[in-house]
């Protein structure tokens, strides 16, 4: 086993051994909660393929973030790209009306180019003005927000609901049914799979990396700065997006109200992590997939709120990246400390000769 | 008249919790912490600030518990960032998160509800007639009548400024962003500053959050900051972290929220004017950006 590993696993443990005194000091059996909380999201066939269904939002805007903050692009704008790309999904869904072959490809092609062009706007903000994405990121997920409630309330408004709504997509668009295994996890696994790929095998990965490491190196070593900055909020904005696209597509079949529930600030925290690394987002977005959807079950068994999936989550993002920086600095201190005991051995030898 | 007095009154409190937030955010800006945990202490305080008041029936006892639930993610921010050397930045999006998470699963937990908690045994905080400035015209209106919270804002405002720049205490301080090896070397412990700052911080936005839930409203709303710190992290940067800019950073905020109340009069949709503050922020932004590249060109 690697350090990654190590410290990771100290980290999850650590983790849930905090998440276990919270549910001591509100009196609840912390061992029966955590029971529950698995055996409700991994024993058993539909356990699992649901916690692996509800991962792929999650992982694609981890992904996102993922691929943004290891390019350099502080891009937190996850959530306004998944609701716009949901809404730009949905509209086509709504307007659109072909065979199923080609209507699901067009309203995922129409999700990525909305979170796209969300993403793009904060991009143009950066190079034409040098404003910074952080901030103007995050106030793009307020805007987004607001312009969708405002989109399912008035102009696109389902007029036989009773709540803002908008009508339903196409059944063509509708993602297909295939028994316990979800067609959209395909679809995150090729996401995945390509930015796995570009990242690792292609030239325009390690331009990116690059980037983000030593910004300053990449452009000496000939990349383009910026173009490179744009392309990666492009293709991050597109991920969100995308996820926004696969949750109207295979879950309410409509824009509802807080479709965008927590997942881009979940997806956020997956990425931090996993330290930005791809399969780690995987892994990672499956393993808090996993709390989410168990806490539903667990639920109903003990008396836990399953609001509690919540705060386990973001006290295991802390520990795990405390434990993991602190490995490092543990690590680094006894090589050190080996290499200075080396130097006086040396020391003492040369002046014994 | 009543329009503008309306406007300005508007403008007051919309500009108050951002103001609060970005002055606790400006002691960790000159202390060198990158501190983006103004959103989660925020909320932190605004819960807290509930359970207090309605347990206890006082205001008073929802102001000290909103500081000290707020101290309390500013002691966690410590531990992280300060004792165990996380990234600040990450340290600071856990804590917002973790603020949303302990306080929507406190709520379930403590009231038994979901979404928002209001309830007639929360006892907000006054406002204050001052004598004699009431009585004048149009100014007495806007002057006097001001929830507390407001008046020690402005206290505060002045109080920051003065600490900041005229102290020992603000000299090392700004010393610890500055130039940390110089400081230390001096004697003086920059950890020991930052995570003093951390804490200033941590009260400061407690009383934001106080404002938020027991002045600008009367209960508590699942995630009711609603980017508030975001918006004062980027009235710190617009202005480098000086107090009275801030303070008039704030009221150009609190501004386009009193103006999207206004708007909503005129049919405007709500969704629209509530877009209002936040793209004021972008705007601010925009003219900070293009002084910047001026500065530069010179």
């Amino acid at each position: 086993m690697n350090q990654k590993t190590i410290s990771a696993l100290i980290g999850i443990l650590i983790g849930l051994l905090i998440g276990a005194v919270i549910l001591l000091v509100q009196g609840y059996d912390p061992l029966a909660t955590y029971q529950a909380l698995f055996q409700y999201s991994l024993f058993g066939l539909y356990p699992l393929s649901t916690t692996i269904k509800n991962s792929v939002p999650l992982i694609l805007t981890g992904l996102s973030a993922s691929v943004a903050f290891a390019s350099g692009p502080v891009n937190l704008g996850q959530p306004g790209q998944l609701v716009m790309g949901a809404l730009l999904a949905t509209i086509g869904g709504i307007y659109l009306h072909l065979p199923p072959a080609l209507e699901v490809p067009a309203l995922l092609a129409l999700a990525m180019l909305g979170g796209a062009l969300w993403a793009g706007l904060a991009a143009f903000f950066r190079q034409a003005f040098n404003m910074s994405e952080f901030i103007v990121t995050l106030m793009l997920n307020m805007i987004a927000d607001f312009f969708t409630a405002w989109a399912i309330s008035f102009p696109l408004m389902d007029r036989k609901a009773f709540s803002p709504m908008t009508p339903q997509i196409d059944r063509a668009g509708w993602l297909p049914d295939w028994g316990s295994f979800n067609s959209a996890i395909p679809v995150m696994l090729i996401a995945v799979g390509i930015m796995w790929f570009m990242f690792n095998r292609w030239k325009i990965g390690y331009e990116w990396r690059m980037s983000g490491q030593n910004s300053l190196f990449a452009r000496l070593g000939g990349c383009e700065i910026r173009k490179n900055f744009v392309a990666v909020m492009l293709v991050t904005g597109a991920l969100a997006g995308l996820a926004g696209g696969l949750v109207v597509m295979d879950g309410p079949h409509r824009f509802i109200k807080g479709l965008g529930a927590n997942y881009a600030w979940d997806g956020v925290m997956i990425a931090i992590v996993a330290n930005n690394d791809i399969l780690g987002t995987l892994f990672y977005g499956l393993f808090f997939s996993a709390i989410q959807t168990g806490a539903l079950g667990m639920e109903l068994i003990t008396n836990v709120p399953n609001e509690i999936s919540q705060v386990l989550q973001a006290v295991l993002v802390l520990v795990i990246v405390a434990s993991r920086e602190a490995t490092v600095a543990i690590m680094n201190r006894s090589a050190a400390r080996r290499k200075a005991r080396q130097r006086v051995v040396g020391h003492i030898e040369e002046k014994a000769v | 008249m009543r329009v503008f007095i309306g406007l300005i009154t508007g403008m007051i409190s919309g500009a108050t919790p951002i103001l609060l937030a970005a002055l606790g955010g400006t002691f960790t800006f000159y202390a060198g912490v990158f501190n983006i945990a103004m959103e989660g202490m925020m909320l932190a305080g605004a819960f807290c600030a509930v359970v207090g008041s309605y347990f206890f029936h006082s205001w008073l006892m929802g102001i000290l518990f909103a500081i000290l639930g707020s101290l309390l993610l500013a002691l966690i921010f410590v531990l992280f960032a300060v004792v165990l050397h996380t990234d600040e930045f990450i340290t600071g999006i856990g804590l917002n998160l973790f603020a949303v998470g302990a306080t929507t699963y406190l709520m379930r937990q403590t009231f038994k509800v979901k979404g928002v908690f209001a309830d007639p045994g929360i006892v907000a905080i006054p406002s204050l007639q001052i004598p004699w400035i009431k009585d004048v015209p149009v100014l007495g209106q806007i002057l006097s009548g001001q929830n507390v919270i407001v008046y020690l804002a402005v206290l505060l405002t002045a109080w920051s400024a003065y600490t900041v720049f005229r102290t020992r205490f603000g000299l090392r301080l700004r010393a610890a962003g500055y130039n940390a090896a110089s400081l230390d070397s001096s004697g003086v412990s920059t950890a020991r500053m930052r995570v003093l700052s951390l804490l200033v911080c941590g009260v400061l936005c407690g009383l934001a959050g106080a404002y938020l839930s027991l002045g600008y409203v009367r209960l508590f709303a699942e995630n009711m900051s609603a980017g508030r710190g975001w918006i004062s992290l980027a009235a710190i940067i617009l202005v480098n972290g000086n107090p009275w800019g801030i303070a008039l950073i704030s009221l150009v905020f609190g501004f386009s929220d009193g103006l999207g109340l206004l708007l909503q009069g005129y049919n405007v949709a709500p969704q629209f004017t509530a877009m209002i503050p936040y793209i004021a922020t972008l705007i601010a932004l925009y003219f900070f950006s293009v002084r910047q590249k001026r500065l530069q060109k010179v």
